[in-house]
């Protein structure tokens, strides 16, 4: 049974195609391609790169909102995401391989342009990491390197 | 008419999208296949000498590892124009003590993988074939990077010669396009490093059967795939990628080096990892 008052999240999904998944979240939709690729030339963004793109979106909006919150000017704000598998040699099907090709290491880089001062940035930081869900949940399932940069 | 199976084994996950390529082009062109992707060569032979797959996409010492397991009973019937005629190179530093072989005496020679036909085997052949045995005549600084991959991953030789160039080796064994690459891009200061010698000609990898596989399928398979042709844009992206211009039909003449290196070397009686 749900809490009272707890909100539930829904999308609906329907793989339209081999290689295409069509996603429907309220009044929009977007693609989304296949699980991973190794090919610089694939056609859709992956779920992999889907799910990186969201964590660095959460972040980067995240940032910008909680600045704004505080009246804090920020100009700019940038993330990088990488991320490594366990072994995405077991994605492909490989005999002989062994393990998971889950998330081992995520990185994300931020680069935040403003003249605030630092300390007024890094209190913006703590209060994005603490109130981010994705964040918090990578946080707890796998090594997740945050750092941030201030560009004057 | 059902799939062909062929095995290849990855070295590195941007392989498979070769494979993707190929799948496609012989599905387009009447002749499915399914790939099968392996670990290592052990286990890809293993699986060709037991029918679990039809062709391998073998290394040098796979297709020797095969014969040997099928007691000849394979055949070699593709590979690429780049498999053909490679050379394997002894680099030293230029202009150092080292100027010919005989000088390696007592000293420390860098090599890759312990499997690797190119930056091992051959060689090491070599120097054995010039009466310089690994071991006794000189040390081998071996840097053995996914065995079981037959040097297929180049960072074994790589790290051999930066073992040359941290001054911790004498000289250290790559293959001939590793050389080229590397001193076009400036990993190997040509200034700095030189050719001491240069290995016999030898033949890399190649499409292995069994000699019961189907000739009709086999011919159908090999239509498809020497009609691959580079001045398709799509195929091209796959021939640059696995380094090709052109298929070529397999052959015998250059694993002669090879299987001489390993049985002077006495590689079969060794363990394999």
């Amino acid at each position: 049974m749900e809490p009272a008052g707890e909100f539930v999240w829904d999308v609906r999904v329907a793989a339209t195609a081999t290689n295409v998944a069509h996603v429907f979240v309220r009044k929009h939709q977007f693609d989304v391609g296949v699980p991973l690729s190794f090919d610089r030339e694939e056609e859709r963004a992956t779920a992999l790169e889907t799910a990186l793109g969201a964590l660095g979106a959460e972040i980067v909006v995240g940032l910008r909102r909680v600045a704004r919150k505080h009246r804090l000017v920020v100009d700019d704000v940038e993330a990088t995401v990488q991320a490594r598998l366990r072994n995405a040699l077991v994605y492909l099907g490989v005999i002989g391989e062994e393990g998971d090709p889950g998330i081992r290491q995520v990185r994300i880089r931020v680069y935040v342009t403003t003249a605030a001062p630092a300390a007024a940035v890094e209190r913006v930081w703590q209060e994005v990491l603490a109130t981010s869900p994705l964040i918090c949940t990578f946080r707890h399932a796998v090594d997740l390197e945050l750092t941030y940069k201030i560009i004057l | 008419m059902r799939p062909v199976l062929v095995g290849a084994v990855l070295y590195d996950p941007k392989v498979s999208v070769i494979w993707d390529i190929i799948r496609e082009f012989f599905e387009a062109n009447g002749c499915p296949i399914d790939v099968v992707f392996y670990t290592n060569y052990e286990m890809q032979v293993d699986a060709l000498l037991q029918g679990h797959i039809d062709i391998a996409w073998n290394s040098p010492l796979a297709w020797l590892e095969a014969q040997r397991g099928s007691k000849g009973a394979c055949r070699a019937i593709a590979m690429r124009d780049t498999d053909r005629d490679r050379v394997s190179h002894l680099v030293v530093r230029a202009g150092g003590p080292v100027r010919r072989l005989e000088d390696l005496r007592g000293c420390n020679v860098a090599v890759g993988a312990k499997d690797s036909p190119q930056g091992t085997l051959i060689p090491l052949g070599m120097l054995a074939r010039h009466g310089l045995l690994p071991g006794k005549d000189f040390q081998v600084r071996r840097f053995d990077v996914l065995v079981g991959k037959h040097g297929d991953h180049v960072g074994g030789e790589l790290d051999a010669f930066r073992c040359l160039d941290q001054g911790e080796a004498d000289a250290c064994a790559m293959l001939d396009l590793n050389w080229d690459s590397w001193c076009k891009d400036g990993t190997i200061p040509l200034r700095k490093y030189e050719v001491l010698a240069t290995s016999e000609k030898f033949d890399h990898c190649v499409f292995t059967v069994r000699n019961d596989f189907s000739p009709a399928l086999e011919k159908q398979w090999l239509d498809v795939l020497f009609s691959m042709s580079y001045d398709n844009p799509e195929h091209q992206r796959m021939m640059d990628m696995e380094g090709l211009k052109e298929w070529k039909p397999g052959r015998l003449s250059g694993f002669g080096p090879l299987q001489e290196a390993a049985e002077k070397l006495g590689f079969w009686e060794q363990p394999r990892r």
